[in-house]
């Protein structure tokens, strides 16, 4: 429970700094530091369990379909890790509260830190990978806020989104090598997962998922050829250096290496991935670390090297090794954070960082310089600090390494190199700014900061001076501990003291102390060669990467979706094609068994017909008017066909319709230019035609196909239950459209009501816009003759409309065909008399019918839960109306008349709103209008 | 009698025609309605889901016509969570309008509402033809969200929008009238029973009219190469209706999901496995070119169309394997992308009208006024939509590696997901870093519109639901993996409305 | 009297889909009316052709004397739906010719 807590401290105290900003700077600071200081109490009190050895379980089920735990665990690592974090950040907070600027943002800054700082906890704290994976990528966000803090610096947005892609991207890697390795385990669980080393170690993905987890370890650790982002991280707030890429964000990687090392170690891809890469690094990033010329810039390249020595000794697969790593992660934290905040002295109190312009501060800053020197002597190696042992012991485990037998000397040697230029940048950063001379003056007049800033690094410092001098009695047991959840059994003997008799180390150590002095005498002529050098980073080779995915990116997708529908049409069309042809290609064309329809001259009349008329209505579509009529033929044969076919419903459908859609197709044409511009070039139009014709072609096949064979469907059904006293009625179509299949009907009205309104807004926008040609639709109104002949006409139509209507349910029919011949009949008095008279003698708007109309079909089809059947049940034998008695079809008739009044509704919206385009009535400006009756606006 | 099936289907739909009769000149009374009829079809989603979750699966005979003969409705643990996250981003999405978006145009509630009656009929019914009617409901609501305010950025996108969808609903026809002439039903169970019957000689026949009807589908769910006229249209309706149409797409995805593995899975005879080799291999594409042009698009709300296409993407890769796992995972992975888009469309548009006149455009303008809020929203908006933890996009992407990795596409898989989340990182950070990093300071004497609570409060709620799905991440995986169970096994499905197994 | 209708259906699908592929709204409208209308004879060509046959019932026929009513329900409902899209696409056109001050698909003027 109190492993919980401790996780969970950070994480609540995020909302505190923000709170308490406003009640000045102090009161941010505390509230950042109480719970860090709160859960580092919590921790230390773990301390005695944890240092004898125990292993401390706390677990939750959180995803178990993803074998995913709320699982935590303290032991010696996870301990040592948390300490650091807990413990560094402490000293974080208190220096940052000197160092961050009178203006700056502070409770925003520490809300970064601690979410950081919870983060960090998680990773060393969690039992379960994938939760470990989890916050391995929120410490990856949480930097990217911290680097990004001094967001008007490009270069501080630049590195912050450099550093997040790289180990955005490690971390993505990570989890998919965790993934594997958890399928491998056959759990997520640490315990199980380190207790199946060799189950691991020989399985056929072991490689690839090694690369994976490596790939996650050494982005995050800033290894070759990943590093890059580190530097380029320097722009945060030196606090946030000194924190994150000394002790806390960096040590994710090795802690993962150090957390897995049971596990994973001890092969030689093992060996050679990660002990190679970590020596490489070890030596590069020294070599260019005394190269820069930048402090923060020095100490990233030189955190590298370090990293680089401790990825390094995991590397070696070996326990002892094992053991020195760790120590030199609790050493390298010390020294580094104490540095990271010496250098961040500097810059406070003299405004520069640049060891060129920097020197012979010894005397201005006197603290300072000693804590400096003392942080840097234990950064260097040299004795009676901490660092020098456990880079001695280091250079020991180099010389022994049985995978390297064949050339026992590659590690020593390039080990040996790079301890060296470790000692001189060493050198250059201590005799650079205290003691050569000054070359300008430095913009800040220099002098020891406030005791707040010092006192923090002095802590650290004494670390690494008392850890130098008696190592076994201050840091042995948290070693042991540490060191013991790392190897994974029996501790191997090591010895930390100082002194191991006359050995190759210490002749390895005297070699780099020495030379590192000579190297740094040296200096001026070897930055002459570097300067000669081309310059080629691995932060160019990311930039170049990033530009050139960013530039395919953008044309790709410029080129891909260019805003042209002709060619989502193709594309669709051509899916399509394909869809429907490769089934035929795979297991061929086959026509059916069924007996052929005779057919005769009246049919393959109409069918040539047809065809012309159809193919006119393609080759006339440029001469729109000419077009319209053309389509009306075919609508026409069309109808007369379905009449042929024995379906005079859909004939009367399909004829009403046609009027409407041909009336409709003429009034856009009111607005719409007559004559279309050729355009289509010649290639265009072929393959056009081509796709056409392979499209046309398939339909017809397919209806070919299946009309050849004979028929097996549910329609037999009903045909039997039609009338009474199932259905109630004889015409089957429309028993099945008010009855059996009324969810379809109804939903089909609802489509035509939407359209209606979409019409009607639309029209009304137009109107509002004013284009040239719209009054041209009220020239030329109210035609004497057709005035005359459609007065009568209408009181007939609508008669005849209302016999469809009722006699829909026994003979072709229904509310669909009233509805529409209605709507024929009321348009032609629109068109006829002009719409003020038409409004005059309606006074009702469309619009309502339509929604009328749905209501009541709805309601109609909601009436059969009183009786408790299922919606839309339309044949309630057991309903009774009081007087009236019992009424068995009259839902379907009502159903059947909300479908009418529907279609009456939304056909006439549409068409009346299409026809008095040039009209205008109600107020438009619908947020007036809004503000005038909505409450809750002001 | 199972009448609550029907709700989730009425509630919006009456209160759509309500919103019409009752709140016709009066806003007031139409928001009010707008609201009630959100929480009811979440309630309704809910209740569903309690009644589903141990694989139940409920039928209701329409006008109490026996299936395959009338309409049934069809409500299992898939239907349930598709109602129940409509019902969410409706009321969300109804909720945002009240700002300023609901005036813009006088149907916007009424349209809303039927869109979800018609989507909530979509996932609801077991019939083919009427699950066509349901979508044209659904498309011509949406046609008309995208239009109300008449704005020319939106009826240019209508054009494309509406004729290629009008093009597809042909399409849609074809399809159902080929596998009514071979089968002789448009019930899916029934068709289901059918196909297995179906002799060699209808293997093509029947073959071609389940792809062309996947076809469709694609085009709804945005696969490749149907996908590019997504982003346009999201990125031109405002802000509500976009934040409502990231649970468009996903209707495709049921669809697919649907018929694929209850008509055409792989005991189905000779109509056996349509769509399952295509499939993935579309959907890797899909999220990758998603992907670049998320990276690659020069306006925000174009990028997150293009993450919609992405997140497809990766669903239906899960879906894809067609394994139990596999399409848990890509169900999980819907309902996180379906409630992180929309959070993100709404922020975006109080990002973008902050931003003066460069509004959504990705240079350099003034930065959002409220900086530190909804910057601090964008992060946690983006992290869900990257994958990226603490949000439950992360354990969506963990369960898709897991589930793809005992199978063959392996490879495939992993390469599409890491690469393609790296992609999304640097695409996000670029614009978040763009936006309120390097934004200018606004100046004092120009007066910026600050979102109000009432504004952000959708954007909050949205979040509150990924932060609520990621925390019970157990429960919702458990019921995607019984969802896809069942779906892998149709014959409960086909028992329950046929009443006889295969 | 099946290939007359097979043929029909494609000569009808064939130019519509022409049609469609062209780069005005108004064209494309005409288009997808005329695969609209191929697509509803498609759909009927489903039930099979019955030319004389019945399709209202009547006193002592035979089952196999009527027409598949099936399909003709579902035609017609297409040819309402396929309506109702086709006047909002119509309305559509002219709405954004009016914004636009194009009829062209994209909304500009390409060529």
């Amino acid at each position: 429970m109190s492993v919980l807590l401790i996780l969970m401290l950070p994480f609540v105290g995020i909302l505190l700094p923000p709170l308490l900003q406003r009640q000045g700077r102090l009161a941010a600071t505390l509230g950042a530091g109480i719970p860090t200081l709160l859960a580092f109490g919590l921790l230390m009190s773990l301390g005695p369990s944890v240092l004898a050895g125990e292993v401390l379980l706390a677990s939750r089920e959180w995803v178990p379909a993803m074998g995913l735990t709320a699982g935590l665990r303290v032991d010696g690592l996870g301990f040592l890790f948390a300490t650091m974090t807990l413990g560094i950040g402490l000293l974080v907070i208190t220096y940052a509260h000197f160092y961050m600027k009178k203006d700056d943002p502070l409770g925003r800054f520490y809300a970064y830190l601690l979410l950081f700082m919870g983060a960090m906890l998680g990773i060393v704290l969690s039992e379960n990978v994938l939760l470990m994976a989890l916050f391995w990528e929120i410490t990856s966000l949480s930097s990217f806020l911290l680097i990004g803090y001094s967001s008007h610096d490009s270069e501080a947005r630049r590195g912050a989104r450099m550093a997040l892609a790289i180990t955005g991207l490690g971390g993505f890697c990570l989890f998919a090598g965790l993934v594997v390795l958890g399928q491998i385990a056959g759990s997520y669980e640490l315990s199980v997962i380190l207790a199946s080393g060799d189950l691991i170690t020989s399985h056929d993905w072991y490689v690839p998922m090694l690369v994976l987890v490596l790939l996650g370890a050494f982005t995050k650790s800033a290894q070759f050829p990943f590093h890059f982002w580190l530097p380029n991280a320097m722009k945060a707030p030196t606090p946030v250096s000194a924190y994150l890429h000394s002790a806390t964000m960096v040590k994710a990687g090795v802690f993962l290496l150090a957390r897995l090392h049971p596990a994973l170690a001890g092969t030689s891809p093992w060996f050679f991935l990660v002990g190679g890469v970590g020596i490489a690094t070890m030596f590069f990033a020294a070599y260019v670390a005394f190269y820069r010329h930048d402090l923060k810039g020095l100490l990233a390249y030189s955190t590298i090297s370090h990293l680089g020595l401790i990825t390094a000794l995991f590397g070696f697969g070996t326990a002892g090794a094992a053991v020195v790593g760790v120590f030199h992660i609790m050493n390298h934290a010390a020294f580094k954070a104490s540095l990271f905040m010496t250098a961040g002295i500097i810059d406070h109190q003299t405004g520069t960082r640049d060891i060129r312009i920097l020197g012979g501060l010894r005397k201005a800053m006197p603290f300072t310089m000693v804590l400096a020197l003392l942080g840097s002597a234990a950064m260097a190696g040299i004795p009676l600090f901490n660092g020098f042992i456990s880079k001695e012991l280091f250079l020991k485990e180099t010389l022994d390494l049985p995978l390297m037998a064949g050339a026992p000397w590659v590690f020593p040697v390039v080990a040996t190199a790079g301890a060296l230029f470790s000692m001189a940048y060493s050198v250059r950063l201590v005799h650079g700014v205290f003691f050569k001379d000054p070359t300008e003056k430095t913009p800040k007049e220099a002098r020891d900061p406030s005791m707040g800033m010092l006192v923090p690094v002095g802590i650290l410092v004494a670390i690494c001076v008392i850890v130098g001098i008696a190592a076994e009695q201050t840091a042995g047991p948290l070693l042991a501990a540490a060191a013991g959840s790392t190897v994974g059994g029996e501790l191997p003997y090591y010895s930390l003291s100082l002194w191991h008799g006359f050995t190759l180390e210490l002749l390895m150590s005297a070699i780099a102390i020495g030379g590192g002095v000579v190297l740094y005498l040296q200096r001026a002529r070897l930055y002459e060669i570097a300067d000669r050098w081309p310059q080629l980073t691995g932060q160019m080779a990311f930039e170049k990467v990033q530009g050139l995915i960013l530039s395919f990116a953008e044309g790709l997708t410029a080129r891909l979706e260019n805003g042209s529908l002709q060619r989502y049409i193709v594309l669709l069309l051509g899916m399509a094609l394909v869809a429907g042809a490769l089934p035929f290609l795979e297991h061929g064309f086959v026509t059916g068994t069924a007996e052929l329809t005779p057919t005769n001259p009246v049919a393959i009349a109409v069918w040539a017909l047809l065809v012309v008329a159809t193919l006119a209505t393609v080759f006339t579509h440029r001469s729109r008017i000419t077009a319209i009529i053309c389509l009306s033929v075919v609508g026409l044969l069309i109808s007369i066909i379905f009449v042929y076919l024995s379906a005079p419903d859909l004939a009367l459908t399909q004829l009403s319709v046609e009027v409407v859609t041909i009336l409709l197709l003429l009034l856009a044409l009111f607005v719409l230019p007559k004559v279309a511009p050729p355009e289509s070039s010649t290639l265009r139009k072929i393959r056009d035609a081509t796709l056409a014709a392979i499209g046309g072609a398939g339909m017809g096949l397919i209806s070919w196909a299946v009309m050849t064979r004979p028929q097996d469907s549910i329609s037999d059904y009903y045909l039997e239950n039609a009338t009474y006293p199932v259905g109630g009625g004889t015409n089957v179509v429309n028993v099945i459209l008010v009855d059996f299949r009324g969810f379809d009907t109804l939903g089909e009205v609802a489509v035509l009501v939407l359209a209606a309104f979409g019409v009607y807004t639309m029209l009304r926008y137009a109107r509002h816009t004013h284009v040239e040609g719209v009054d041209d639709m009220a020239s030329d109104r109210y035609p004497v003759v057709l005035v005359s002949v459609s007065r009568p006409l209408l009181a007939l139509i609508l008669l005849m409309a209302l016999y469809i209507f009722l006699r829909g349910h026994y003979l072709p029919g229904g509310g669909f065909i009233g509805g529409l011949v209605a709507s024929v009949a009321l348009i032609l008095q629109y068109l006829a008399s002009g719409i003020d008279w038409a409004k005059e003698r309606m006074g009702v708007s469309f619009r309502y019918v339509a929604v009328a109309g749905v209501l009541l079909a709805t309601l109609s089809g909601g009436a059969a839960f009183l009786v408790e059947q299922p919606f839309l049940t339309m044949t309630l034998l057991g309903l009774k109306i009081p007087l009236v008695g019992e009424i068995d079809y009259v839902m379907t008739l009502l159903f059947d008349l909300g479908i009418f009044l529907a279609v009456v509704g939304g056909t006439m919206t549409i068409l009346s709103q299409l026809s008095h385009m040039q009209e205008d009535r109600e107020p438009f400006d619908e947020e007036a209008r809004a503000k005038e009756t909505d409450p809750w606006k002001p | 009698m199972n009448h609550w099936i029907t709700l989730p289907v009425l509630i919006p739909f009456v209160a759509a025609i309500l919103i019409e009769i009752v709140g016709r000149h009066h806003i007031g009374a139409r928001r009010v309605l707008a609201v009630c009829a959100g929480l009811g079809t979440i309630a309704a989603g809910a209740y569903m889901l309690l009644r589903t979750h141990q694989g139940e699966i409920f039928t209701y005979a329409m006008g109490g016509w026996e299936a395959p003969f009338g309409v049934a409705l069809v409500a299992d643990g898939l239907s349930a969570l598709l109602v129940t996250l409509t019902g969410v981003v409706s009321l969300f999405a109804a909720l945002y309008s009240m700002n300023r978006h609901d005036t813009k145009g006088k149907f916007f509630h009424f349209f809303l509402q039927m869109q979800v009656a018609g989507i909530c009929g979509a996932v609801l019914t077991g019939d083919l033809f009427s699950l066509f009617v349901c979508f044209e409901i659904m498309l011509l609501a949406s046609y008309n969200l995208l239009v109300y305010t008449g704005e020319e950025r939106g009826l240019k996108a209508g054009v494309h929008y509406v004729i290629l969808n009008l093009a597809g609903s042909a399409l849609f026809l074809v399809a159902i009238g080929t596998l009514y002439g071979v089968t002789g039903t448009l019930n899916l169970a029934d068709m289901a029973l059918r196909v297995g019957e179906l002799g060699p000689e209808d293997t093509a026949l029947v073959r071609a009219g389940g792809l062309l009807l996947m076809v469709v589908f694609m085009l709804k769910a945005a696969v490749l190469p149907l996908h590019l006229w997504l982003p346009n249209v999201y990125g031109s309706a405002t802000a509500p209706v976009a934040a409502f149409f990231a649970i468009l797409t996903k209707v495709g995805v049921y669809a697919i999901l649907r018929v694929s593995t209850l008509v055409f899975g792989s005991e189905a005879g000779v109509a056996a496995d349509v769509l399952a080799p295509y499939l993935l291999p579309l959907a890797a594409l899909t999220l990758a070119l998603g992907m670049l042009g998320a990276l690659g698009s020069l306006r925000l709300r174009k990028a997150l169309g293009f993450l919609i296409v992405a997140s497809i993407g990766t669903m239906l890769m899960s879906i894809g394997l067609y394994t139990p796992e596999g399409i848990a995972a890509g169900l999980y992975y819907l309902v996180h992308s379906t409630l992180g888009i929309a959070m993100l469309f709404l922020l975006v548009d109080l990002i973008a009208r902050q931003r003066g006149e460069k509004d959504d455009r990705l240079v350099v303008a003034r930065a959002p006024a409220q900086r530190a809020l909804l910057g601090l929203l964008f992060f946690a908006g983006a992290i869900a939509v990257v994958g990226l933890p603490p949000l439950s996009g992360f354990l969506g992407k963990v369960w898709v590696l897991q589930a793809s990795l005992m199978t063959p596409h392996v490879v495939v898989v992993w390469v599409a997901i890491l690469l393609t989340s790296v992609l999304a990182l640097v695409a996000l950070s670029r614009a978040g870093s763009l936006i309120f990093w390097k934004g200018e300071e606004a100046d004092d004497e120009e007066r910026v519109p600050r979102a109000t609570a009432f504004e952000l409060l959708p954007v909050f709620g949205l979040l509150a639901c990924l932060i609520l799905y990621t925390l019970f991440s157990g429960p919702a995986a458990e019921l995607c993996m019984m969802i896809a169970e069942g779906l892998l096994s149709p014959g409960d499905y086909i028992e329950a409305v046929m009443g006889v197994r295969p | 009297m099946e290939a007359l209708i097979a043929s029909a259906i494609a000569v009808l699908g064939g130019s519509g889909i022409y049609l469609v592929l062209r780069a005005r709204t108004f064209t494309v409208i005409l288009g997808l009316a005329l695969l609209a209308i191929a697509v509803n004879l498609f759909l009927l060509s489903m039930g099979r052709v019955a030319p004389g046959h019945a399709p209202v019932i009547e006193e002592g026929l035979e089952l196999g004397a009527y027409v598949d009513p099936l399909p003709q329900a579902v035609v017609l409902t297409a040819i309402v739906i396929g309506f109702a899209m086709m006047s909002f696409a119509v309305v559509l056109a002219i709405t954004a010719h009016f914004v636009t001050g194009t009829d062209h698909l994209d909304g500009e003027e390409t060529s």
